[in-house]
This record gives C-alpha cells, sequence and structure tokens, in this order.
C-alpha cells in the first residue's frame, strides 16, 4: 500500500538506516523541519503546509526509487589478515567496534568460546531488528571474543542474547532518545564459580566477568541489532555500556528473602540472566534511622525523586510497564529482614507511599510532555487503567507510580556493610524486563 | 635493544571473522503510487507521541481542500502503533486497512 511516512528533521538518518533493515531503503519520508513540541501551533502549522504536505503528496503519487541488494561479507568471512593494530584500525574504521581495542576474533579463540556451548555455531537465538541480523551463537562468540571476554562466559552470553531476542524486551527500541542502557543481573552459583563482583562496588568495571560481559551486550548490539549512532542509534545523550551485576545470594538465602530470578520464574540455585532498560538512576545515600519512620519514606522518597517523563509508561505510552528497580545494601536488607519485612511488604509500602498528586501526574503527561493520553479519571472510568487512579475527583489525591505492588524490583546487591541503596528509572515497554536461564556449560 | 613480548605480540599477525550476521530481510518491492487522490481513502497511522494529532488535522484540512472526494480514517481507528499492544496493533494492520478499503497511509511520528 503507498504509504509517507512523517519524520522530524533531526530523524530521517534514523528512518534512512531503519528502513534498510526492514527491506525497504527506499520508503519515502516526508520531513517535518525542526521538532514538533518546540514549535507554537502557528509554526508548526506553518511548516506542515509548506514543507511537508508537498512531500506526502509526492510520497503517495510519485513511483518510488528502485532499491538495490547491498553486498556483504558472509556469516563466517574472514575480513581481514594482519597486525594488531592495523585490525584494530579496521574494525574502528568498519564500525564494528566501539573504540576500544578488541581482542582479535581468531579461529582458535572463537572455537574456545563454542566450545562451552552445546548449541550448534548456526543455531539461530532470534532475529534481531532494526538490522533484521540473525542473532548466530557463531556471532555471539566472535562477539564474546573481541569483548575481551572468558570463554567460560559464553553460557551467560547465549542467555543475555535470547533475553535480547524475547518480544517482550522489545530491543528495536534501544535506539530510541532516551538512551538508556540495560542493566544485567545475574542469579545462581555461576556467580561465584565465573567469580563475579556481588558485593562493593559491584556497578563499577574492575572484575572481569561483570565489565567484559557489560561490554559485549553494547558490541552486540551495536554488531548484530544494528544500533549504530547517528544511525539506528538516536540516543540524546546515551550512556557507555553497564557493568553487569550480581546479586549477594548468601544474604539472601540468609533472610529468606527470593532472588531476582526467582521472582522472574525460576527456581533458586538455577543460573539465570535478567535484562532491563534504564534511563537513569541514583544512590540513596545512608539510609539511617527507624525503619518506618525514616528509611523507608527517605527510600519513597528518592524513588519518586526518580520518576518524571516515565510516567508515560505507567499511563499512555505503555500501560502499566513502568518497573522501577531498587538496589539494597546487604545490611539494609538483612536489617529490614531482622524487623519483619518482607520484600512483598517493601514493594506494597512503596506502591502506597511513593505517590504524587493526581495533579501532577497529569501535568507530567499533558502539559510538559505534550502526550495525548493523560486523563486519569477518563481512562479509569473507561477500565484502561487500575481504579486506584481515581478513588475521588480531588486533583491533589496521590495516586501511585506503578500500576501493582509487584512492579517494583528489588535486587540485593553492593558494599555488604554500607546502608545504602540505588534506585534506577525504568524504560517501560521500550526495555520491559525479562530473565532467561543459563544452561549448563558443556565439557569444553 | 630491549625487546618486550608485548612488541614481539604488536608483530604476529591475526586472521579474523566478520562480527557482523547476514540479515535476514530481502528487499521488499514498495507498492505501486495512486494516480491522484481525489476519491481516495487515506488511513492515518498515529504513535501517539509528538503531536501526530496536530499534524493531521492541518494535513487533513488542506488535502480535503485540493482533493475532491478525499476521504479519511482517523488514528484512532488503529490503535496506537507505538505503545504496549503495537505487536498487536501492527499484526492487525493489514486486516484492519482492508477492511476500512484504505487505499494509502500517512503514518507519523518519527521525532
Amino acid at each position: 500500500m503507498p504509504s509517507s511516512t512523517l519524520v522530524c528533521e533531526g530523524f530521517a538518518g534514523l528512518a534512512a538506516a531503519t528502513s534498510i533493515g526492514l527491506g525497504m531503503p527506499t520508503i519515502p519520508l516526508a520531513i517535518v523541519p525542526g521538532h514538533t513540541n518546540v514549535q507554537s501551533k502557528e509554526e508548526l502549522r506553518q511548516n506542515i503546509l509548506d514543507v511537508t504536505l508537498a512531500r506526502a503528496i509526492e510520497n503517495l503519487t510519485t513511483p518510488p526509487v528502485t532499491a538495490v541488494e547491498t553486498c556483504e561479507p558472509g556469516a563466517r568471512d574472514i575480513v581481514f589478515e594482519g597486525g594488531f593494530d592495523a585490525l584494530n584500525d579496521y574494525f574502528y574504521r568498519n564500525e564494528w567496534s566501539d573504540g576500544l581495542p578488541i581482542v582479535p576474533p581468531t579461529r582458535r579463540r572463537i572455537e574456545q568460546f563454542l566450545s562451552f556451548t552445546d548449541y550448534a555455531p548456526d543455531k539461530v537465538l532470534g532475529i534481531l531488528l532494526p538490522d533484521s541480523r540473525a542473532a548466530t551463537v557463531w556471532s555471539v562468540a566472535v562477539n564474546g571474543v573481541m569483548a575481551g571476554c572468558k570463554p567460560q562466559y559464553m553460557p551467560v552470553l547465549v542467555a543475555m542474547i535470547e533475553a535480547m531476542a524475547d518480544s517482550y524486551y522489545g530491543v528495536e527500541h534501544s535506539g530510541n532518545t532516551p538512551g538508556g542502557e540495560t542493566l544485567i543481573i545475574v542469579n545462581g552459583p555461576i556467580i561465584k564459580e565465573l567469580d563475579f563482583n556481588y558485593t562493593q562496588g559491584v556497578m563499577r568495571d574492575g572484575f572481569l566477568p561483570n565489565t567484559s560481559i557489560g561490554r559485549f551486550w553494547r558490541l552486540y548490539l551495536r554488531n548484530v541489532a544494528g544500533f549504530l549512532l547517528h544511525k539506528n542509534d538516536k540516543a540524546t545523550y546515551g550512556n557507555t555500556w553497564r557493568v553487569v551485576i550480581a546479586e549477594n545470594e548468601d544474604v539472601l538465602a540468609e533472610i529468606g528473602w527470593e532472588p531476582i530470578s526467582v521472582e522472574m520464574g525460576y527456581a533458586r540455585g538455577q543460573n539465570a540472566v535478567t535484562i532491563s532498560r534504564y534511563t537513569g538512576g541514583n544512590l540513596v545515600v545512608s539510609l539511617s534511622g527507624g525503619i518506618r519512620e525514616q528509611m523507608l519514606p527517605y527510600l519513597a522518597d528518592a524513588v519518586v525523586k526518580q520518576v518524571s517523563w516515565q510516567l508515560m509508561f505507567t499511563v499512555g505510552q505503555g500501560m502499566g510497564t513502568l518497573r522501577p528497580l531498587i538496589l539494597l545494601t546487604p545490611i539494609l536488607a538483612r536489617t529490614m529482614a531482622k524487623a519483619g519485612w518482607t520484600k512483598a511488604a517493601l514493594r506494597q509500602y512503596l506502591f502506597d507511599h511513593a505517590r504524587i498528586p493526581a495533579s501532577q501526574f497529569e501535568r507530567i503527561l499533558r502539559d510538559w510532555t505534550l502526550k495525548p493520553t493523560w486523563n486519569l479519571a477518563e481512562e479509569a472510568r473507561l477500565g484502561k487503567i487500575p481504579a486506584v487512579y481515581h478513588e475521588s475527583d480531588d486533583p491533589e489525591r496521590m495516586v501511585p507510580l506503578v500500576w501493582h505492588a509487584d512492579d517494583y524490583m528489588i535486587a540485593i546487591t553492593g558494599d555488604p556493610l554500607r546502608n545504602s541503596a540505588y534506585v534506577f528509572a525504568h524504560n517501560g515497554v521500550l526495555g520491559y524486563p525479562v530473565c532467561k536461564a543459563i544452561r549448563p556449560t558443556a565439557s569444553p | 635493544m630491549f625487546i618486550s613480548d608485548d612488541d614481539v605480540n604488536d608483530e604476529r599477525r591475526y586472521t579474523v571473522y566478520w562480527p557482523r550476521s547476514p540479515r535476514q530481510v530481502q528487499i521488499k518491492p514498495l507498492a505501486p503510487r495512486l494516480d491522484t487522490l481525489a476519491g481516495k481513502t487515506i488511513g492515518l497511522l498515529w504513535d501517539y507521541v509528538f503531536r501526530g494529532d496536530e499534524v493531521f488535522a492541518t494535513m487533513q484540512e488542506a488535502l480535503a481542500a485540493k482533493y475532491p472526494g478525499i476521504r479519511f480514517i482517523n488514528w484512532r481507528e488503529f490503535g496506537n502503533t507505538h505503545g504496549s499492544d503495537e505487536h498487536q496493533v501492527l499484526a492487525a494492520l493489514p486486516e484492519r486497512l482492508k477492511e476500512l478499503r484504505v487505499d494509502a497511509v500517512l503514518s507519523g511520528m518519527g521525532c
């Protein structure tokens, strides 16, 4: 069917790059000058009438340019032979590396990685948008080598890419303007077997598995999913990759709280990775005093302060898909558990107390981010959102940030003896939490 | 002159493999275009962001003045193409466009 896609001026490059992976490299675009949201009503109207309209008409009535296939290497093609510096330069110029030196993906190294999985090298774990490339086990090994991973990490890498390919996660959104970054959480005995850091400084680079596996994620997004800056990756600012974190399962077992992986549906003791995408986060330093009197009100206040425009994932763009993540240090978890608090009780506390006035909620959506869906009373009346958002007509009634208490995720990690927490701002439906089991390591 | 192991490694030659993976999609020919928009039905697809409602209203007004008999199917008829149910909305789209006898589509907003 003839179509014309309307894109703001700054997104023409993204649209052109994305259309290649969709098999329609010449799909016609009609440009809107500048950005719609900084124009007055009259400016926007004039831009549409002066620029966009004529192009849209042309797009629907003039035969499009015929597209031609571009030539690329084959799945297992050798692409370079040479010294370390030259190959790094070659990979960088071809946009296959992140700018840091890579470990050369030689046959010997790739085969070492492949020896740690029972999957065949050509097995396809999924097709990744926007480039529509096959996520093969071979390509996982190649990028794992490049990232500086050890061959023993291969089962973790495979599980991560299975998660990346899960449609609930929504990898296709990884180039969106908020530029959020994926956080990977590891659970199970593999934490100690592979020597992941799960204690002090857990989000800092410096431990080989945490750091190199985090780098692998971003290299795979680049090389196989196809997210390159100034092309399919339109992050306004962006971040570097996040170092992989792991939970402190000794403390979880001691206090009887479930790990994230168990809450995501796997048995305790099962090795697993959980992925989700976050647009930011902040430390909540020194939770002190009484749990109910000081600690939890402080934590709830910090959660509120991490959620602003992301409310569009609670009501509107992603109905009920906001899943904030809170990291608690072991000493905080132990203190709370000793006082009888469970993870479920904590989640319920945050649901009940991390609230903002309905007028503020609506103002963020309606006035500040110009979203068409913002009227909580109307949405609740239509049954599109939970009744808790319209328990009265008082505009100052306090409403929750998420639909259900269980939308809060809580992980136990970090400095065992420091009383601080960390709150992540979630990217909603554009990076929804997904957990995958790590298949047992093959005998190499 | 002292030569370190690193210097020796710099002289090593490596044979290395492509880190990407073949695309699983082939070029799809685009649909033939319309001879005129007069008397045609235009479907409006919106991702519910970046003032598409205003943009479409302006375009509708201008197109209606220029092309007699042109008809529009409002974006509400199709649902949000970029919401939490976007997979279902997009999967239902071909059938929905057929049901509504749509001849061409304007889709926005990529901003």
